[in-house]
């Protein structure tokens, strides 16, 4: 096999041992890798009714065939496992080394299961595999882990090369199964959504240290050198990833909020002043910017490394993308750099997923603002725009202290608690990202459709060449979900492949990483079927398609641009053109056409 | 000609690892590149293999990069019996920069996308 290493390793963590086994060539032929191999993973071991929580759940860390080849952007890997926070299928991609550094080691994925008697950590050097106790390391944040990790380790290579062994580690969040907590990984890289950092928790594993030096084989090494080589020329002329690389996703605040589609005070508007001053990317970069930092073989360094002044804090952190700075900042009615520079670091070191975190506390500053919950249940007063609070809320989320107790259940569940439900703005109880679905309506068809709750990176966002047409907006993405299945299992980067560089290149890789003759309908169909495996799970678990729907505030409260969602609208014609029933349940014929009858039987 | 190397644009990405491991190996795998990049907090810093020396020096000290103290012996190009890198890392062959051969034509110069890495005269 080449492309893929063709292993996997199996961790039992209640046990303590750990096994290797050949990866299928079927299996990876028909779901690739990364989310389409570990959502198979997951549905054929995993009951679908598991608490997310108990140690009958898994966490598999699933490369693809182009992690780290070499293909541009394609570097990552993708943690799945049924989220505590949805009770659905949750599959956060990652971006950092640690992807590749797994990979060179020589397994293309790691299964953990089980629970752990004890807190432990795990080191995986080429064949060599140990449990280590991680008592010491409990209750520290993901950098500060990451660094004791490095240092007892002490890999040799790690004088030359420094960081050479990549570290994903769960912080106090994690530890404390607060449920929106997040994978950390070299060094402020995330896993961050689904809260499967508390699943790790749950199975009391602090982290997952890997590094090796084994090789992944290219089938035509010539060929695919000339490839990256067409590609390098192709994106040196490509405008919009030359502004990817010089500003990252900090030209995106500014252009949110002037096309009115900023998440801002709870989603309550599409606009918030105090961001008018990021509307050129420079003052952000100028003021903030340590270096600039590409994942493994990423020719276009979007990460902005960044630090803070503060002597707790030493080391630099990745710097917050758009949609931390939307959450953390406007939505949160936070409009000062540092602040929301600070309340990144905070999400960083505690583990926790930004923009749920980022939702849920501002959802209870709008509760706190209307009255509903007083200063005496909170302890201190958490209203829009008040930052100390927030880093406050957020500790005290991290370790389920005071007011952080019912935070640390998300955002669905502090609005339930004080009998404003509709005021979390979130699907399946996972916040909103950034983009105000009333400024573009079919980012809330996106977020609402996603099997993983409000999601942006599951679907291709509207703003490019030939996808700006809103007639064409459903039919579009339908598309791109599928599409999008097939990006995050190469692992390739959502951010280069959803937007500029849409075209046939995901597919090109794949024929030149794998050697295989995959053509375009197969890879369409794989793309469906990994859409429609997630749908079967959630289904399973509890979920229908009555769960395919936005905040009222979204769909019948116009707030920005005088315009509401029309989901209802929307939906019949995703569900047809997805070959959907009404209620948006796969239908027999779908399912036998992609080859997954035995999997969905019994869903209607 | 020479490459030369600018630390400041460099982002860690790696991809000269790769490219030298696949011109030269026919596969993926940096620990056999005879590039390699030495990650810091604040930047990141490319060297080359130079030729392999029998004895290991006994100049060592550290040097400041932008205000940070790096091992001079990072910094240092020779491959000698102290160093663990520049080794093939099965056999322990020792590995050295040939420039892509003759004309030289290095591969991770046209595989840098950040400039770090160019080539000049002289």
């Amino acid at each position: 096999m080449d492309g893929w290493i063709g292993k996997i390793l199996r961790i039992d963590l209640t046990k303590g041992n750990c096994s290797v086994e050949d990866l299928p060539s079927g299996l990876a032929r028909h779901y690739i890798g990364g989310r389409g191999l570990g959502d198979r993973i997951l549905f054929d071991e995993v009951d679908p009714r598991t608490d997310p929580l108990s140690p009958e759940n898994k966490l598999i860390f699933a490369t693809g065939p182009m992690t780290g080849t070499g293909v541009p952007a394609g570097g990552r890997f993708i943690v799945v496992g049924k989220s505590p926070l949805t009770g659905a299928i949750g599959n956060p991609c990652c971006g950092g080394y640690f992807g590749a550094n797994l990979k060179f080691a020589g397994y293309d994925v790691l299964i953990l299961e089980g629970k752990s008697p004890e807190p432990v950590y795990i080191t995986i050097i080429n064949d060599r595999v140990e449990i280590r106790p991680a008592a010491h390391l409990w209750g520290k944040g993901a950098t500060e882990t990451e660094h004791a990790i490095r240092s007892e380790i002490r890999p040799e290579a790690d004088r030359w090369e420094k960081n050479i062994l990549s570290v994903a580690t769960i912080g106090p969040a994690g530890e404390n199964l607060v449920r929106f907590a997040c994978i950390m990984a070299d060094g402020g890289r995330a896993a961050g959504r689904s809260g499967l950092g508390a699943v790790m928790g749950s199975k009391n594993l602090k982290a997952i240290a890997a590094h090796g030096t084994g090789e992944i084989r290219i089938p035509d090494p010539a060929a695919f050198r000339q490839a990256f080589q067409d590609f390098l020329k192709e994106a040196r002329e490509n405008k919009e990833l030359e502004k990817r690389s010089m500003w990252g996703t900090w030209s995106l605040p500014g252009r949110a909020n002037r096309s009115k589609t900023q998440a801002a005070l709870n989603f309550q508007d599409g606009y918030f002043e105090p961001f008018t001053k990021f509307e050129d990317p420079a003052y952000i970069r100028n003021m903030l910017r340590a270096r600039d930092e590409g994942c493994f073989a990423c020719p276009f360094r979007c990460g902005k490394r960044a630090r803070i002044s503060d002597p707790d804090y030493p080391w630099t952190t990745k710097g917050p993308e758009h949609e931390t700075m939307a959450l953390l900042g406007a939505n949160c009615g936070i409009g000062s750099l540092e602040d929301i520079f600070r309340a990144n670091f905070l999400c960083n070191e505690l583990g926790m997923d930004t923009i749920t975190a980022g939702a849920t506390i501002s959802c209870a500053m709008e509760l706190f603002e209307q009255g509903h919950v007083s200063e005496k249940d909170i302890g201190y007063p958490l209203g829009f725009g008040n930052a100390e609070m927030m880093f406050r809320a957020m500790r005290e989320t991290a370790v389920r202290q005071g007011f952080g107790e019912i935070l640390a259940q998300g955002g669905a569940a502090v609005a339930e608690k004080y009998g404003r439900p509709e005021l979390f703005m979130g699907v399946k109880n996972q916040g909103m990202p950034a983009w105000h679905p009333q400024g573009i309506e079919v980012i809330g068809l996106q977020y609402a459709t996603s099997n993983v709750g409000a999601c942006h990176t599951k679907a291709t966002l509207p703003f490019y060449e030939g996808r700006k047409d809103p007639a064409h907006h459903v039919e579009l993405t339908k598309q791109d979900q599928d599409y999008i299945a097939i990006v995050d299992s190469g692992v390739l980067c959502w951010i280069i492949y959803h937007g500029p560089l849409w075209n046939e290149k995901p597919l090109q890789w794949l024929r030149l990483t794998t050697g295989l003759d995959y053509s375009e309908q197969e890879v369409a169909l794989i793309g469906e079927r990994i859409w429609n495996l997630e749908r079967i799970f959630n289904f399973k678990a509890g979920l229908s398609g009555k769960d395919d729907r936005l905040p009222k505030r979204i769909t019948d409260e116009p707030r920005v641009k005088n315009q509401v969602v029309h989901l209802s609208r929307m939906l019949p014609e995703y569900y047809r053109l997805r070959g959907w029933d009404e209620q948006g349940t796969p239908t027999p014929e779908k399912l036998r056409q992609l080859g997954l009858e035995k999997e969905g039987a019994g869903l209607s | 000609m020479r490459i030369k190397i600018d630390h400041t644009k460099c982002c860690g990405c790696k991809l000269c690892e790769i490219a030298c491991s696949l011109k030269h190996t026919e596969g993926v795998n940096p620990q056999r590149s005879r590039i390699k990049v030495f990650i810091e907090e604040t930047f990141c810093l490319p060297v080359i293999a130079g030729p392999f020396t029998e004895a290991a020096c006994n100049s060592k000290g550290t040097m400041l990069v932008d205000g940070v103290e790096v091992d001079g012996c990072v910094l240092c190009r020779a491959s000698c019996p102290e160093k663990t890198i520049y080794k093939e890392p099965d056999t322990a062959i020792p590995l050295k920069c040939d420039f892509c051969g003759d004309p030289p034509d290095p591969e991770c110069v046209k595989w840098c996308a950040a400039d770090a890495l160019t080539i000049v005269d002289g």
